[in-house]
């Protein structure tokens, strides 16, 4: 692409909002065109990705349509391996008038079965010599592409202190903490994921909030970076979402309700570090789940209040839908972290591509 | 002075054609040194290509005064006659003018020491150019000198553009980002290594860079952008340190560690380097400049260290036109 307006790029660039004296929101439309453009660019210079060439993923959410908008535009063939319980018929029906194959894996136990996803993937990598698999749970690339918004973040703000993000695939909070840090060393990360996601180790089990969290380990999350972790439950993070379209006018998906909830509660701590939330998507994909009063008068525990704060914990167990829990991570690794939990026996596997 | 006539042209564009006999008179031109650079890298160019680039840390102590005295006939002669890139320059701006046919003699008096990271030959080459378009009764554009300055030396410095903050294209010669006119008021206390050596800086191996450096550019230009707007230092700090860090992996300062904790110890909040040569500045708050106590402290304490050719200087107090 040359100097001339490119729809793409303007529409991986965050709106940003002010929600306290010392937080600001990076609201995305669709974040995750950052990480896709940015991929999609070095393959096709690299060659990995020739013309009309074939593009396949494993994904449940927002990649795949970001992916899917550039290969449309772009001329690619693309499949996109998902799971029957994390795809809904709206999202299918906009990835595959964008040209996409969707394969929907039965997933029994409602946690995304995301081995079977890989074993899926890997088949049609044997049976497609030349396919090009983006990877983003575990390319570095993910997290380079993050390097825009750090851009974007410090000619708007100057000084970061602390960011809040929720942890998917660990790119976004890992790659723009990367940047930050080596430029404020001090720079605290936090990261948001729910219960039963085994990123920073609970067990794996069915989770209501789903966006964040991940039932694999991505090679992506670099716990050595993080400061803190928070699992906030389906129902705190719906209810604040809610309060960010009712007090803000930001109209965002439900995991930013969870980023915005913990980054209200970073901020309120630390009245002098500059504190920024990461939100990734907005809310039109939940208007007929999140924003809607008959499917959110069905969940157990509906309505809720907004908690105040978390519950800090001394060990990682999952907790019902309406709780928020935090642990003090403190920059170490998974390993580690289990280990002084007595817990070195239930290392979660590692994902090896 | 051969045609040293009494009505000079006047205002003339760059790249108009003048005629050949045109009335050119003596002309005096200067230039800065610098004090190496706060940011050097690779960085997209708004043709999404990627381009070595660099914010130069303007040093205006130090100058380069070039005199050019016009001829009729072409051919530059140069004093010292070691200036071939300055004579070069002439030749090139003579030919920008229209005056291919013209000729001169090229005298450069320097106070800028050669071979450490001062810019002297840029200073040479830039000061000629002004030389040669004042005899032509002409000043040109910082966008024009530094595009000859290139032409004539392979790769440049911002110094064209004086004191303003840009990232400049250096082996392109063109601007990547203006970041606004003036750089926040800052104070450098400079020195060198006393084992360095001088630098011969076109032989010098162009850096590559990993895709991690390359993005992390990205963000320190974002940062320099935004230090620049707010007029403030210390966030300039922040971009020279970690690019000097990062050019650690390409022209390895030996004493590296020791300026790092002599600059914690006094206070300063950012080290620059010479991406290609041997000079080293702490940065600290432009108030510090006029503490002459202050000054003095720092001083001993890097003389201590073994350090030497230290002088201290200040920036942004006022953008000096080019």
């Amino acid at each position: 692409m040359t100097g001339t307006a490119d729809y793409f790029r303007d529409l991986e660039v965050p709106r940003f909002a002010r929600l306290a004296p010392n937080l600001t929101a990076a609201c995305f439309p669709l974040m995750k065109l950052m990480p896709a453009r940015f991929m999609v660019d070095r393959a096709e210079a690299s060659g990995l990705l020739g013309r009309g060439g074939h593009i396949v993923e494993t994904t449940s959410g927002t990649f795949g349509l970001a992916i899917a908008m550039l290969a449309a535009a772009r001329r690619y063939e693309l499949t996109l391996i998902t799971a029957s319980s994390l795809i809904d018929l709206k999202l299918t029906r906009r990835l595959e008038s964008l040209g996409a194959r969707v394969a929907a894996i039965d997933d029994p136990k409602g946690d995304g079965n995301q081995p079977g996803r890989l074993e899926r993937l890997h088949a049609i990598l044997k049976g497609n010599p030349g396919t090009y698999w983006p990877r983003q749970y575990d390319s570095p690339e993910n997290r380079l592409a993050y390097a825009r918004l750090a851009d974007m973040v410090v000619r708007a703000f100057g000084q970061i202190d602390c960011v809040v993000g929720c942890v998917g695939t660990g790119g976004s909070l890992c790659g723009t903490g990367k940047f930050l840090r080596q430029l404020f060393p001090h720079l605290r990360l936090v990261a948001v994921d729910t219960h039963r996601s085994i990123l920073f180790g609970q067990p794996v089990g069915r989770r209501t909030l789903r966006g964040l969290g991940n039932s694999v380990l991505p090679q992506n999350v670099r716990h050595e970076m993080i400061d803190e972790v928070h699992w906030v439950g389906a129902l705190p993070a719906f209810a604040m979402a809610h309060c960010l379209l009712r007090e803000h006018g930001i109209f965002m998906g439900p995991t930013s309700g969870a980023a915005a909830l913990v980054g209200g509660w970073v901020a309120r701590q630390r009245p002098q570090m500059a504190t920024l939330v990461i939100m990734p998507d907005e809310g039109h994909r939940h208007s007929d789940t999140v924003y809607n009063d008959d499917w959110l008068n069905r969940l157990e525990g509906w309505p809720t209040s907004l908690p105040s704060g978390p519950t800090d914990v001394e060990r990682i167990l999952p907790a019902a839908e309406t709780d928020w829990t935090r642990f003090a991570w403190r920059r170490r690794t998974l390993k580690a972290v289990l280990a002084d939990l007595g817990r070195d026996d239930c290392e979660p596997p590692d994902l090896k591509s | 002075m051969t045609s040293n006539r009494s009505h000079p042209t006047y205002g003339q564009q760059a790249g108009a054609s003048a005629p050949s006999n045109s009335a050119l008179q003596v002309g005096t031109g200067r230039a800065s040194a610098h004090h190496g650079e706060l940011l050097q890298g690779v960085f997209e160019g708004e043709d999404g290509r990627l381009h070595r680039g660099l914010i130069t840390l303007p040093y205006a102590a130090l100058q380069a005064v070039a005199t050019f005295w016009p001829r009729a006939q072409p051919g530059i002669r140069a004093r010292p006659d070691s200036c071939t890139k300055a004579s070069r320059a002439a030749q090139l701006t003579l030919q920008h003018l229209g005056l291919s046919g013209r000729g001169g003699d090229l005298t450069i008096e320097s106070t800028i020491p050669v071979g450490h990271g001062y810019g002297s030959s840029t200073a040479d080459v830039i000061a000629t150019i002004r030389a040669v378009a004042a005899s032509a009764g002409t000043t040109l554009q910082a966008s024009s000198v530094a595009r000859l300055a290139v032409a004539a030396e392979g790769a440049s410095d911002a110094i064209a553009y004086g004191e303003w903050a840009l990232l400049f294209a250096h082996c392109e010669g063109v601007v990547l980002e203006h970041f606004g006119k003036e750089f926040p008021p800052l104070a450098i206390i400079g020195f060198r290594g006393a084992r360095d050596r001088p630098v011969e800086t076109l032989s010098f191996p162009r850096a590559r860079y990993d895709a991690d450096e390359i993005e992390a550019f990205r963000v320190m230009r974002g940062l320099a952008c935004r230090a620049v707007r707010q007029q403030d230092p210390r966030l300039l700090g922040r971009v020279a340190t970690l690019s000097a860090c990062i050019n650690q992996r390409r022209l390895c300062k030996p004493e590296f560690e020791t300026v790092l904790s002599i600059s914690r110890e006094q206070g300063a909040f950012g080290i620059q380097v010479a991406h290609s040569g041997t000079l080293i500045g702490l940065m600290l708050d432009a108030e510090v400049a006029t503490n002459a106590d202050r000054v003095a402290a720092i001083g001993r304490s890097l003389a201590r260290a073994g350090f030497g050719d230290i002088a201290s200087f200040t920036l942004g107090s006022g953008a000096r036109q080019p």
